[in-house]
């Protein structure tokens, strides 16, 4: 009997036997589906703050705007993990900070800052892989989640994140906060993830 | 022209949701235009490209399903195939009951609607989970998607409330903010408590064995972070070549679908947890499916295979805009599922044979699809393989008894003249609902039966 592997593959390779030519795969440059205003956009860096403020991606530059605005935001509890001393000091002056993700605090933890591995200028995205967040629910779970981008890791356009993909079980894109339009088309944050996204650049 | 039944089901859809359905479709059609328009100044470039890309990767999809068998396998992911609906229902229950898992949280995916999945995992007890906000509405209405994006287009706030209530999500609120935040909540512990997370894929890289998944609120990420199992279902036509070309088909899928640059969570998935790196699901399990694809491929309409599922078409259509996504009675709707769904049917073509009769051909479908598939033609071609079929032409009144008339010049010239007292009959009067709508904007000309034969009689004498 054969299996249903063989099958789907014979019927596929009936399927295209009788073709008298198949299309070439095409040949096109790396940039060809780059909008044209890339071309006359500042340095990555700048670009990559405006198109993430555009997609609701808030972008800090320094520690402390970043903390007051959790606390103005009215975090309990933060996950900062370990090395990041002195984001936990400026933290622990209005919330718990902890060091330590678990299941059972899902749904206590509140914001979560967890290192990206990079990041996108032309679309505004956060690149976070396993080897950089090494737990996916805290980058998920929290409403407030803030990605850190080191500069040097933010590529122009979305081609070169393609080329440059580390091997990791799990990349992620993020381009703004968690959205759904499903009720009659009106925009709602936060639906399974963040319903706030923000980045601080370092 | 012929009453279709599509044309019939619009005609009885209830008025709110045929507006609701209107407005949601065009103003998905103004983003797209505008955000294409935006970036791109020849994205009809763009789009062909984009079409030669898919079209080559399903003319080599013999090479191409056997190298991401391979780049999968490599990376530690199981490969499983699936020739029917059916069977890909029970691979999916054959992997979780091995693994004794009893719970599962679905992010959307359209195969797994096709397959019916959910009522088969019901049916081994297995709890499954719908939790994009708008299938889970589906799920708990018993009710099935009316777009392929935006599957609860026909519901309101109101419906959505009334769900909620009678699911015990909380009192009647129909403020689209609460609904979401109970949501939010509910499906927290359904991720936590559930064996295994089952997606789709929009893509597959032949070269890499990257699985690429794009959501908006992030239940799929979610279902790949809280589960220990993955379990794929791809149809066989989504592999492409490599990580190259998705510069240019997740540039247009995002703006195509919902005039977004990228959806907010563009995923990635390149084999389970590993030792170093944890935190995914220990295993995963792709399932490709087949369910006639092959033998799609194999028919002249083999371009509908391209179709990366934006919803596009949809949108722009001035017949599903009417009619909405139920009236196609199938899984997929609008122009893409008036040639698909025929041809998904199977065997059971003649069942589907009428939907490629429910368009106009303006062709508007063929110029927004980010893969150009030239649906106008094919849905041509599906009308002929119908015809050649004698597929039952619902719309089509009887012939007999006009044959009858017509091949008697005795009983055709009585009735010519005869018709001239319809000219004396209130037409609206008339007892036959159907017509009343169609005569309330449109007159009947004045009966001349007999007139021709008169004239062409008057002509032989001179
Ligand atoms: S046929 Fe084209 S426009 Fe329609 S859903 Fe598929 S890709 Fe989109």
């Amino acid at each position: 009997m054969s299996t249903a592997r063989d099958q789907i593959f014979s019927s596929v390779r009936a399927a295209l036997a009788p073709l008298p030519e198949r299309t070439a795969r095409p040949v096109f440059s790396k940039d060809v589906a780059e909008p044209h205003w890339l071309a006359t956009e500042a340095d990555s860096l700048t670009l990559f703050q405006k198109r993430a403020e555009a997609t609701g991606t808030k972008c800090f530059t320094d520690m402390e705007s970043c903390a007051a605005w959790l606390r103005s935001q009215g975090v309990r509890t933060v996950y900062i993990p370990a090395p990041l001393t002195r984001l936990a000091a400026l933290c622990s002056e209005f919330c718990e900070v902890t060091s330590n993700y678990t299941r059972a605090r899902v749904n206590e933890i509140d914001a979560a800052f967890t290192p990206a591995a990079g990041a996108i200028a032309e679309s505004g995205s956060i690149i976070l892989s396993d080897e950089s967040t090494p737990d996916r629910l805290a980058a998920l779970a929290p409403w407030h989640h803030i990605a850190l981008v080191s500069r040097a890791e933010i590529h122009r356009t979305i081609a070169d994140a393609l080329a440059a993909m580390p091997d990791d079980p799990n990349l992620i894109w993020v381009t703004g906060p968690s959205k759904t339009a499903d009720v009659e088309g009106i925009l709602i944050q936060g639906v399974h993830g963040p319903g706030a996204q923000a980045c601080l650049i370092v | 022209m012929a009453e279709q039944k599509v044309e019939l089901f619009a005609r009885r859809l209830d008025r709110g949701v045929q507006q609701a359905v209107h407005s949601n479709s065009a103003a998905g059609t103004e983003k797209r235009y505008t955000v294409l328009g935006k970036d791109y100044s020849a994205p009809d470039d763009l789009r062909r490209l984009a079409g030669q890309i898919r079209q080559h990767a399903i003319e080599h999809l013999d090479t191409y399903l056997e190298q991401a068998e391979q780049s999968l396998k490599r990376q530690g992911a199981h490969v499983h195939y699936a020739v029917t609906a059916e069977d890909a229902c029970r691979a999916v229950s054959d992997i979780l009951q091995k693994a004794g898992a009893k719970k599962v949280v679905k992010s959307k995916s359209m195969i797994s609607e096709e397959i019916h999945l959910n009522d088969h995992l019901g049916s081994v007890g297995i709890e499954s989970v719908e939790t994009d906000l708008g299938e889970y509405i589906i799920q708990i209405d018993g009710d099935h998607p009316s777009h392929i994006v935006k599957p609860i287009i026909h519901k309101n706030r109101r419906d959505i409330a009334k769900s909620f209530e009678r699911e015990g999500l909380g009192d009647y609120n129909d403020d689209p903010e609460t609904i979401t935040r109970r949501a939010r909540v509910f499906m927290r512990d359904k991720y936590l408590q559930a064996d295994a997370g089952i997606t789709g894929a929009n893509f597959v890289s032949a070269e890499t064995g990257r699985l690429v998944l794009v959501t908006n609120e992030g239940n799929s990420r979610f279902c790949l972070a809280a589960p220990k199992i993955h379990i794929a279902l791809v149809g066989i036509e989504k592999v492409i070549p490599s990580d190259a070309e998705l510069a240019v088909l997740l540039n247009l899928l995002g703006r195509s679908a919902t005039g977004q640059q990228l959806t907010v969570y563009t995923e990635f998935i390149n084999g389970p947890a590993r030792t170093d790196r944890p935190s995914g699901p220990q295993e995963m399990h792709v399932i490709f499916v087949d369910n006639q694809r092959s033998q799609i491929l194999a028919s002249d309409c083999r371009e509908i295979l391209r179709c990366i599922r934006c919803g596009a078409c949809l949108n722009v259509c001035p017949v599903y805009r009417q009619a909405s996504g139920h009236a196609y009675r199938s899984v997929y709707p609008g122009p893409v599922g008036a040639v698909l769904s025929p041809l998904l049917a199977g065997k059971n073509f003649k069942q589907l044979a009428d939907l490629p009769k429910a368009s106009s051909l303006c062709g508007a479908c063929n110029e927004v699809c980010p893969v150009d598939i030239p649906i106008p033609d094919l849905l041509l071609k599906l009308r002929n393989r119908g015809h050649e079929e004698h597929a039952p032409s619902p719309g089509t009144p009887p012939m007999g008894a006009f044959a009858k008339l017509a091949s008697s010049p005795m009983l055709w010239r009585f009735a010519m003249k005869s018709n001239k007292v319809m000219n004396l009959v209130p037409l609206e009067k008339l007892p036959l609902p159907y017509l009343q709508p169609w005569l309330k904007t449109r007159t009947l000309p004045e009966w001349r039966g007999g007139e021709f034969r008169s004239w062409m009689k008057d002509r032989r004498k001179k």
